[in-house]
């Protein structure tokens, strides 16, 4: 417990001295918001829900991205990642801290990425976003998980950065759609036992990954 | 009766590609006893370093600190076990304080609130305490990685090369805290270019030539180190 405190503490000072992680994350969430926006209706007709639940998911799952993957790279620097082999941190434990880091930092992307499509998607301030929350987190959490795991396999190699969302978008698409379709319906005001399904969905896919990257992390990271 | 060797080495092969690097290593390194094996550029000092902290498997072979497999070994034996290498482990954003203040909560070291400022001025670098590491010179950067790895008291000691990058005073230190260790049974396996001789320290003193590791007690040195130790 004591490491994982340390590592988790570690990270957030980092990001909070450096801004790194965060600003990208918000940068990008950004730029892909504006692309969606123009891509979609240039002439800035109606905008409906669906439409920005599915333009905030694409900024969910690049903004993860880029962030497990900044969250492993100031490992590398120095060989930081060596010394957290060597030391007497459980893996288990390793991967809980640097996921939980992945999964703040892409928190407050989100919670930017989230005001942006309001106001791009002329959308109203009200409790539909309130529902839209523990969707989002749910999603976030699932891909922090096997982004982290998967960020740690192509840390190793040469070109790794582009693997990633080779590896991570594709396993990602079960989550993307439940994602999708329960903000869909929670932005569109539906009952919850509309979109119900879907985020059992988005739980089961977090528990599949949390489960996953608690038990291979150790051989993900580890070098030959 | 002589102490069960902490650093193991047997038959330890390391190949990349079909090049070998190391070939048929055995060395063993008791409580108490300081192993220095040189070798120069490309000899595979630093790759023999590796495997016996385990942090590169062998091709065949095994390396083992504490009886164990250094590529296995449990929480309460990583916390017995320090490596000083080219890469100094410290994080570039944040200051030597709170790198220091990290490894200790990692390794639980006792009363690290302490601890941290009295291997800071051990080191040296009182006076940049509180600066980011990036700005620390090659040489501050090496100090301070000395304290990362002392402050824990390991049992097991790797240094690749830690006279690197220091002054006449670092090579100083370096000495005083290799004293210690030994002094209280550590075992230490490090790394030179050449023969570096330490007051009141006595080292089994290795050679690398082509990835195999020759007793100098029992073969000659290379004619150029021989040298270096005559002249």
């Amino acid at each position: 417990m004591a490491g994982f405190v340390a590592v988790l503490r570690k990270d957030l000072r980092l990001e909070l001295r450096t801004g790194e992680s965060t600003i990208a994350l918000v940068a990008l969430s950004l730029l892909i918001l504006v692309v969606l926006v123009f891509a979609l209706d240039p002439v800035g007709g109606v905008r409906d829900a669906a439409t920005a639940a599915g333009a905030l998911w694409v900024a969910l799952i690049f903004a993860g991205m880029v962030g497990s993957t900044r969250a492993m790279l100031s490992e590398r620097d120095h060989g930081c990642i060596r010394a957290l082999l060597l030391s007497p941190i459980d893996r288990g434990a390793l991967y809980a801290a640097k996921l939980l880091a992945a999964f703040i930092f892409m928190a407050v992307a989100e919670a930017a990425a989230v005001l942006l499509m309001v106001l791009f998607f002329n959308l109203d301030f009200d409790s539909r976003l309130l529902r839209l929350a523990p969707i989002i987190a749910l999603g976030a959490l699932g891909f922090s998980a096997l982004a982290t795991l998967l960020a740690a396999i192509s840390g190793r190699i040469r070109a790794g950065d582009l693997l990633l969302p080779l590896l991570a978008v594709p396993m990602f698409v079960p989550a993307l759609i439940a994602g999708v379709k329960a903000s869909g319906a929670a932005l569109s005001g539906a009952p919850f036992d509309a979109f119900a399904q879907w985020i059992k969905i988005l739980v089961a896919f977090d528990v599949i990954f949390l489960t996953t990257g608690y038990l291979l992390f150790e051989h993900a990271i580890a070098e030959d | 009766m002589m102490d069960a060797a902490l650093i193991d080495a047997r038959g330890l092969n390391k190949s990349f590609g079909t090049i070998p690097i190391l070939r048929g290593i055995d060395l063993s390194v008791a409580p108490g006893v300081a192993a220095m094996i040189i070798g120069r550029n490309g000899a595979g000092k630093s790759t023999l370093i590796r495997l016996l902290a385990g942090l590169s498997a062998p091709t065949t072979g095994e390396a083992m600190l504490f009886g164990a497999s250094s590529r296995t070994l449990d929480a309460a034996s990583r916390r017995r076990f320090a490596i000083v290498t080219h890469q100094s482990f410290l994080y570039p954003n944040l200051t030597a304080r709170e790198n220091l203040q990290f490894y200790g909560d990692l390794y639980g070291v006792p009363d690290s609130l302490n601890a941290v400022p009295k291997w800071i001025e051990r080191v040296g670098l009182a006076f940049a305490a509180d600066t980011r590491v990036r700005t620390f010179s090659r040489g501050m950067e090496q100090r301070l990685t000395l304290a990362r790895a002392m402050m824990t008291r390991p049992d097991v000691l790797l240094m690749d090369e830690p006279f690197a990058a220091l002054d006449a005073d670092g090579v100083a230190l370096v000495a005083s805290l290799l004293r210690e260790a030994i002094a209280r049974r550590c075992a230490v396996v490090l790394t030179a270019h050449q023969p570096v001789a330490i007051d009141g320290l006595k080292f089994d003193l290795y050679e690398i030539v082509r990835g195999r590791l020759l007793d100098t007690s029992r073969e000659p040195l290379a004619a150029s180190f021989r040298a270096q130790q005559t002249g």
